[in-house]
């Protein structure tokens, strides 16, 4: 089976400050400082992969297991670290422009590296990634695939003749389900939410092993001509107002700081309940 | 500009569905309204309670299979071909993101996800929806049609039950040629009920400032103690500390409590999201920078299990009298 997990690496949004998020709005977002991430829903889908693969070695099968990401170096580590976990191929494509808020266009690119370059089957993704957080990824993927796309998969086993049987934690309930390969995965909340970390000899085994790096052009995507097609064009960002009075209650002791939090602002409310 | 609400009937969500539809239709839609509901069902005994459902007058009927997202895709996108819909809303959650999606794709449209809002100028239509995990809101103009649109999950319409005549205007039967169904062997289970995190007015939540497992099931006897419900941020349930059902959030539930209390979490738009509609809410936290504290009513600077313990301690002996 051959199984390929495409995956996106952000900036920690979390690490900006609330005062970087308010001139974020008038002058555009500056991430460059903060550090990168796996994408949380990519995460799960990697080791999910992972456990797939032994899951089929069990069962006397094989996988074959490959790692994609459109971005530029900084997901090179990450490619780096799977190909020591037995991911056999990792390729990024340069996405050569900004493509945060250009989905279509990196839907474009993962569909082309599938049918040119991988030919996988199984192509697992996450259900969603920053800083778009549109949640259309998957299914844009497996609509130029005309491939189906079982959402909010959160556990997969491999059954005979190319199946997956999958569970998916959907709006109404736990759905478990049969799907026949070629299909793509869109991995939502997974208990299975860490990928492994390898061992300094499988880091050293794997040590000089080229990725491959891609352009649009390799994969028959124009991206400047997609780019001038989309549409649902991001206009303005606009910061959003949460803060409260914080007023804050003091007291010598845990305990004093308790019972003035419950006597001058508790007591009553609670009664109310 | 022609457009519809679409409802899958065929899903157990079709009440929620309606209801943030409504609410959305009421609150979140401005220029033109939309006019009619398109309701996708299956059994025909669901039939009447589906159409006193749906959140505008004028309703339209299509027959389908069960859980075939790929049919009724197929049915909008030839009506956005053959009667130039120019619109169509979906409820939030999953199955409207991969409708409105899919749609858009194949009839060439534009798509917009989890809209917090939506203007319908004459030709031009434009969206609001978080971007950045929640850290700004975007604004975005939907330049192909069909416009295909799934709302934000924190639209809601309880407590407003609709009252409308409605007008059936079609009832069409699209349950021939369904060709192969996608997924085989379909067994749905009942989710673990998360109704007591959407619907309780005292609500506990523990976030990863609480430290360890432990402390999380300690930060849960407090709330058992208080008769508060309990819920997690997404950090504490990935670290296993408490179930995913648990989770409050862009990825778990969206809560509008009376009061809130939560405990050891630092406050990222994600989880604000999630408590952003509750009445009261109190923060404990030892970091007074941490944007909680700045988003909460009241605020203790302090270890979140001690306090909460402590507090557990008063009000059960408050409870209980002198």
């Amino acid at each position: 089976m051959r199984i390929l997990v495409s995956f996106k690496v952000t900036p920690d949004f979390e690490a900006l400050r609330e005062a970087d998020w308010a001139a974020a709005a008038a002058d555009g977002v500056r991430t460059r400082y903060a550090r990168r991430i796996l994408n949380c829903f990519d995460e799960s889908a990697l080791e999910l992969a992972l456990r797939l693969s032994e899951a089929l070695a069990d069962q006397g099968g094989a996988a074959d297991l490959s790692a994609l990401s459109v971005g530029g170096r900084e997901t090179e580590p990450y490619l780096k670290t799977l190909q020591a976990l037995g991911y056999g191929r990792a390729a990024r494509v340069e996405p050569e422009a900004a493509l945060d808020f250009a989905p279509a266009v990196t839907a474009a690119l993962i569909a082309g590296y599938v049918q040119q370059v991988d030919h996988s089957g199984l192509l697992l993704l996450g259900c969603r990634s920053g800083p778009g957080d549109s949640g259309t990824m998957p299914f844009r993927v497996a609509e130029n695939l005309g491939w189906p796309c079982p959402t909010q998969v959160v556990e997969m086993a491999p059954l005979a003749d190319e199946r997956v049987r999958v569970a998916c934690m959907v709006d109404d309930g736990l759905l478990r389900a049969t799907v026949r390969l070629p299909c793509v995965l869109a991995v939502g909340n997974a208990v299975v939410s860490r990928l492994r970390v390898p061992t300094l000899t499988d880091r050293l085994a794997q040590r000089g092993k080229p990725i491959a790096v891609l352009s649009a052009a390799d994969l028959g995507v124009d991206i400047a001509e997609e780019l001038s097609r989309e549409t649902c064009a991001l206009t303005g960002l606009e910061a959003i107002e949460r803060a409260r009075p914080g007023v804050i209650v003091h007291g010598e002791t845990p305990r004093a700081k308790a019972q003035a939090l419950f006597a001058e602002h508790l007591k009553t409310r609670m009664e109310k309940l | 500009m022609r457009s519809a609400a679409i409802l899958d009937g065929t899903l157990g969500t079709a009440a929620r569905q309606a209801q943030a539809l409504a609410g959305f239709l009421r609150e979140g839609l401005s220029g033109d309204p939309v006019a009619e509901t398109l309701i996708f069902y299956h059994d025909e005994r669901d039939r009447v309670r589906l159409v006193g459902l749906a959140p505008t007058r004028a309703v339209r009927l299509v027959r389908t299979a069960t859980r075939r997202p790929d049919r009724i895709v197929e049915t909008l996108a030839a009506l956005a071909t053959n009667e130039q819909t120019e619109l169509f809303l979906f409820a939030g959650g999953a199955a409207g993101t991969e409708m409105a999606t899919r749609v858009a794709c194949r009839a060439g449209g534009a798509v917009l996800t989890d809209a917090l809002s939506i203007e319908v100028r004459p030709s031009l239509l434009v969206g609001r929806k978080n971007v950045y995990s929640n850290h700004l809101v975007g604004r975005f103009e939907l330049s192909a049609r069909p416009a295909c649109v799934s709302i934000d999950a924190g639209w809601s319409d309880e407590g407003r039950p609709a009252s409308l005549e409605h007008r059936v205007l079609s009832d069409t039967d699209a349950t021939d040629g369904a060709g192969l169904a996608p997924f085989e062997d379909l067994e749905l289970a009942a989710a673990p009920p998360t109704g007591d995190l959407a619907e309780g007015r005292f609500l506990v939540v523990a976030g990863y400032g609480a430290g360890s497992r432990e402390h999380a099931d300690r930060v849960a006897a407090a709330a058992r103690r208080m008769g508060a419900v309990f819920g997690v941020t997404r950090p504490v349930a990935m670290n296993a500390w408490a179930p995913m059902d648990r989770l409050v959030g862009v990825s778990g539930v969206r809560t509008a409590p009376d009061l809130c209390i939560v405990v050891g979490a630092s406050g990222a738009p994600a989880f604000s999201w999630g408590i952003e509609k509750a009445g009261f809410i109190v923060a404990i936290n030892p970091d007074e920078q941490a944007p909680i504290v700045r988003n909460a009513d009241v605020a203790v600077l302090d270890d979140g299990v001690t306090i909460i313990e402590e507090l557990a301690r008063i009000v059960s002996a408050d409870r209980e009298g002198p």
